[in-house]
């Protein structure tokens, strides 16, 4: 990564580490909004990041952005900034305008809505952050196909509801609502580089929270003494210890990889192992951090579970592992090369940005 | 957590690889060697050495004055890793090849050089490495081998246990103490001697391996002289200077895939069956690799920078990751397909699961056992 993003990278973390406290994120678990987090990440252009200089963007490219969304992750942010980021990244990945607006998006297959002259019907659970957003990006069904369409939210009804971790994911409601943008049909392979891109959004999450997490243990070792030492002194600590280590590195570097290969445009299938690799991930890193916190960290009052019950949330939301496993097999079957030439093969199969015409 | 940069191959990189890789597939339907799992310490073949350093392959990284290609780490990185992922035997000149040469390029005289580098880079010169003795094993340091000064050398008298086919090398890199044991600075007082093995006093007996081959050794020491121009680097500094070979030693692609002809072998097998469920179960191994093999690459790519360092933590987590992945994939894939292993099979499978299960005990041991690796770890990641 260039000193450039570094240094944007440096900036935006300062601004999440002094702006978000526990606090913040039990006042948004609670029900409320951070209008204050949200206007600044605004002010300075974040959510602009990614999108072409021609739509009004600042500038920036994917690894920036997923990047600015893994230290969203890392801070438990309670703004719906990835779910803003990556509704406009879909649009213009679509060739569709993108908005000012807060946005969030619904990509599950099974739940999209039919789209008949313009208008959009249907229900569809587990919508992220809908109630404090003004557009909804999401799949739907016409009498030609799949289509993406953007539509004001302020038609809908909706039924709060949230995951594990007490962010909001609603319920929403269409009955002949107006959409305010449609795509052409979407191509499966479309498809799947639209549930590729959501993925890495995901992924990127997630790397943040287990970063922090790790973090937080470490340093929870070098303060916590029993029997007259710090516990990072105990050999059965220091498994743990490495463990996570073990599992964080392999993390970053699975996520840092994944932006490179989005950022080359050579991606292959670096998504489907990070997905596949992150299920083992998320369950040694969340019971070795409980583990060692001991009790505390069972606590509402620490913020250790701040972390843990995102993860236990974000894995279960986009994709499904079982959708990543099927492809790397499936690619596995129809390969006419050794495993060893698939894995290191140089050239990717289908690039994946290249913006429809 | 420290940062491990990303790779991304280069295009003559990437032509580099099918190179190799084209050059082994025809040595392989040549019938020049058989496949094996962790062959770069069982497939030992001092003409298969031969033939890869007239190719140029051994010593990739030297200065082209000693005969080396000066070509990059990361070069090297994709040429092990051909070499592994087939399963080719080169386990002879693999030492001198991973861990002297660079040795000698940091410490040695240049007459050291001079002499031995251009005999290894042509695969008619291997090394063995002399560190553990029976009573010092994690605890190195407490080594007793002994070198005592006398005009024009050393006499060095004691024993080495352990040393991977030093009945096969020439010469030893041995550390050896040349002042006495302090317990308050156990750490002073060792150095390096390139030992001759066929030295007078020096003896090799084979330890056989639990399937009964012959791959390590004990060597023992009987008044055997080294000449003072064998010593390596600084008298005194032998502990630094070993402890920089590590990096090299714990983070390169054979913690990995050292049973990686198994998984290949595995996929093939469900490819032929076509088993959709069975890849399914498989691609978790898959994804594991790759997680792994993104961390030994970035760790090549640091070493390349040159920054010792910041190495030795993320290279000794690769070696204790790595090779608990290589000693899981035996345990995974008989659990997939079903196989009878035997070490003379027909069946590929079935002699890649043999080798893979009967070997696998050693991946976490050799060059520092996992518990030292992880006391590592934990003591470096703690102090950031």
């Amino acid at each position: 990564m260039s000193e450039m993003k570094d240094m944007i990278l440096n900036v935006v973390e300062r601004m999440l580490k002094e702006k978000v406290d526990k606090e913040l994120v039990d006042t948004v678990e609670q029900g409320h909004w951070a209008p204050e987090l949200w206007d600044l990440f605004k002010e300075n252009g974040m959510t602009a990041v990614a999108i072409t200089e021609e739509n009004g963007g600042a500038g920036g490219d994917i690894e920036d952005l997923l990047n600015i969304v893994r230290l969203t992750g890392k801070y438990a942010a309670p703004i719906p900034f990835a779910e803003t980021t990556f509704a406009n990244y879909l649009l213009e990945f679509t060739s569709l305008q993108v908005i000012e607006d807060l946005a969030t998006y619904m990509l599950y297959p099974n739940q999209a809505f039919t789209l008949e002259n313009g208008k959009l019907t249907g229900e569809a659970i587990q919508i992220p952050w809908a109630r404090h957003t003004k557009r909804l990006v999401t799949l739907a069904y016409s009498t030609e196909g799949t289509h993406l369409v953007e539509i004001d939210l302020s038609q809908a009804e909706i039924k709060l509801g949230s995951n594990l971790a007490g962010e909001p994911r609603d319920t929403v409601k269409f009955h002949h609502a107006k959409v305010s943008q449609v795509s052409a049909v979407l191509s499966p392979d479309k498809i799947h580089a639209i549930t590729t891109l959501n993925t890495a959004f995901q992924l990127a999450l997630m790397t943040g929270a287990v970063d922090k997490i790790n973090d937080l243990t470490v340093q929870y070792t070098k303060e916590r003494e029993q029997f007259g030492r710090p516990i990072h002194r105990f050999q059965l600590v220091q498994q743990h210890i490495v463990h996570l280590a073990g599992e964080t590195a392999i993390a970053l570097a699975a996520f840092n990889n994944v932006t490179e290969a989005l950022l080359k445009n050579n991606q292959n299938s670096e998504v489907a192992y990070a997905c596949i690799r992150f299920e083992e991930i998320i369950q040694a890193v969340t019971t070795i951090a409980h583990q060692v916190h001991a009790a505390i960290g069972t606590t509402h009052e620490h913020s250790l579970h701040q972390f843990t019950r995102r993860l236990w949330s974000w894995r279960d939301e986009g994709a499904s592992t079982s959708y990543w496993t099927n492809l790397v097999a499936t690619q596995l079957l129809n390969s006419g090369d050794s495993l060893w030439g698939y894995l290191t093969s140089s050239s990717a199969s289908s690039p994946l940005l290249k913006v429809e015409g | 957590m420290f940062h491990v940069p990303t790779v991304q191959f280069t295009q003559e990189q990437e032509q580099f690889r099918l190179d190799v890789r084209t050059f082994l597939q025809d040595e392989l339907a040549k019938g020049t060697f058989t496949p094996k799992c962790d062959s770069w310490l069982s497939g030992d073949d001092p003409e298969f050495s031969k033939l890869i350093g007239q190719k140029g392959w051994i010593g990739l990284t030297w200065p082209k004055k000693y005969g080396g290609q000066e070509r990059s780490t990361i070069d090297r990185y994709i040429l092990t890793e051909e070499f592994l992922a087939v399963g080719a035997p080169v386990a002879a000149h693999w030492f001198a090849d991973r861990q002297t040469g660079p040795l000698l390029l940091r410490y040695g005289t240049e007459e050291q050089r001079e002499y031995f580098l251009p005999k290894i880079v042509k695969g008619e010169c291997y090394f063995g490495i002399g560190l553990s003795e029976p009573n010092s094993g994690s605890d190195l340091a407490s080594v007793s081998t002994r070198a005592e000064k006398v005009e024009g050398g050393w006499i060095v008298n004691g024993q080495k246990i352990w040393t991977s086919n030093a009945h096969l090398c020439h010469y030893m890199v041995t550390l050896v103490r040349t002042s006495p044991f302090d317990g308050k600075s156990k750490h002073a007082g060792l150095s390096q001697l390139i030992v001759d093995l066929h030295a007078e006093g020096v003896t090799v007996v084979p330890i056989k391996f639990l399937t009964g081959e012959h791959h390590y050794n004990e060597v023992f020491f009987d008044n055997v002289f080294v000449p003072d121009n064998m010593v390596v680097g600084e008298i005194g500094n032998g502990w630094a200077q070993g402890l920089a070979e590590l990096a090299f030693e714990r983070s390169g692609p054979e913690r990995i895939l050292s049973t990686f002809p198994l998984i290949d072998e595995l996929i093939q097998e469900l490819k032929r069956q076509k088993n959709l469920e069975g890849l399914q179960q498989a691609s978790k191994i898959i994804a594991r690799l790759w997680g792994l093999r993104n961390l030994s690459i970035g760790v090549a790519q640091l070493l390349e920078s040159g920054n010792g360092e910041d190495v030795s933590i993320p290279a000794a987590l690769v070696k204790a990751l790595g090779t608990k992945f290589e000693q899981s994939i035996p345990e995974i894939t008989r659990l997939i397909v079903q196989t009878y292993p035997t070490l003379n099979a027909h069946r590929k499978i079935d002699r890649f699961m043999a080798e893979s299960i009967l070997h696998a005990p050693g991946f976490t041991i050799r060059g520092g056992t996992s518990e030292v690796l992880y006391g590592v770890v934990a003591k470096g990641v703690v102090a950031q």
